[in-house]
């Protein structure tokens, strides 16, 4: 079975086009995607500003870091849920989007950047993270992080723009 | 004049007639100023009710956070302010029957006020009522949360 035979399933299913025709359901569904949004990247940015030394440069690194986790991995959790039913809402328009390829590529390449992060420099954070000028590859997993994320929204936003015109 | 008259003004007017001679691609460009303005404006928001709650970066003194995070607050709200208004200007008689855009000015004037004179006195207190700090972090933060879930109303209906 084809991607485009299992989305044109999705978008047909009962949950899918209920969905779809329902007049609060799915703005209210949008909207939970732009608060998970906030808490996810919303939040993941100011640990990448403070990678870079723009935000809180006096506190350390893990200071900044452990107390968002719970919130931004809850956003993320929130995102993936909402982004899956809006996905299924639009399923039969959306797969044949290349910017939805796109965005999915973007997510890919974030997810192993911070994985990278995380392996490499995750676990000693306590001895690096100190300083208010961090070494070279931080601060760049820090822009990475920044600028994947950001095209993962722009290319998040054209989807709707692009799907449903 | 009436408010619809004033809207019907603004949509003729030549800078209306401009927007909407221009690309489609313009309309997404703005949207997506748009959606970076909610999401500086949100986030930097979120960080300073959270930590009113005594959340998220509770570790940090909540003037100093303020402090890191007011300009993007306000840099967030030029972009949307002016990103809002390019993609009303336009098409200003269709929002003038959306109960969602109303709700929404409204939402922004109480966010606005509840941020100018209750955020802004519990951000600045050395040591403001755990209380008071709790309603106003959580007051704010919805207001703001409103403005937003009523904008991505509008469209709908």
């Amino acid at each position: 079975m084809s991607l485009i035979e299992i989305s044109q399933l999705l978008n047909d299913s009962e949950l899918g086009t209920g969905l779809r025709e329902s007049v609060y359901m799915f703005p209210f569904i949008e909207g939970l995607h732009l608060i998970g949004l906030t808490l996810s990247v919303g939040l993941l940015f100011f640990v990448d500003l403070r990678l870079l030394g723009v935000f809180l440069p006096q506190l350390p690194v893990a200071q900044v870091l452990r107390p968002l986790r719970p919130w931004l991995l809850s956003g993320f959790a929130l995102t993936f849920v909402t982004g899956i039913l809006l996905f299924t809402a639009g399923a039969a328009k959306i797969i044949l989007l290349p910017v939805f390829f796109y965005k999915l590529g973007f997510i890919g390449l974030a997810g192993l950047n911070a994985l990278w992060f995380e392996l490499k420099w995750g676990r000693e954070i306590d001895s690096w993270g100190q300083a208010s000028v961090l070494p070279v590859t931080v601060r760049l997993a820090g822009v990475t992080s920044l600028t994947l994320w950001s095209l993962v929204i722009i290319a998040g936003r054209l989807i709707p723009y692009l799907g449903y015109q | 004049m009436s408010i619809l008259e004033l809207f019907n003004s603004i949509q003729t007017s030549a800078l209306a007639r401009f927007i909407g001679s221009l690309n489609h691609l313009y309309c997404a460009f703005m949207e997506l100023v748009h959606i970076t303005g909610m999401l500086m404006l949100l986030s930097s928001l979120l960080l300073t009710c959270l930590n009113l709650l005594g959340l998220g970066l509770s570790n940090v003194p909540v003037q100093v956070l303020k402090q890191s995070t007011f300009r993007l607050f306000w840099w967030g709200l030029a972009l949307l302010v002016l990103s809002g208004l390019f993609i009303f200007i336009p098409a200003a008689t269709s929002y003038y029957p959306n109960d969602f855009f109303w709700a929404k000015l409204i939402l922004i004037g109480l966010g606005l006020l509840t941020y100018l004179t209750l955020y802004r006195t519990v951000t600045n207190a050395v040591k403001p009522s755990k209380w008071l700090a709790n309603i106003t972090g959580v007051l704010v933060f919805s207001l703001w949360l409103g403005v937003a879930f009523a904008g991505r109303f509008i469209g709908f209906f």
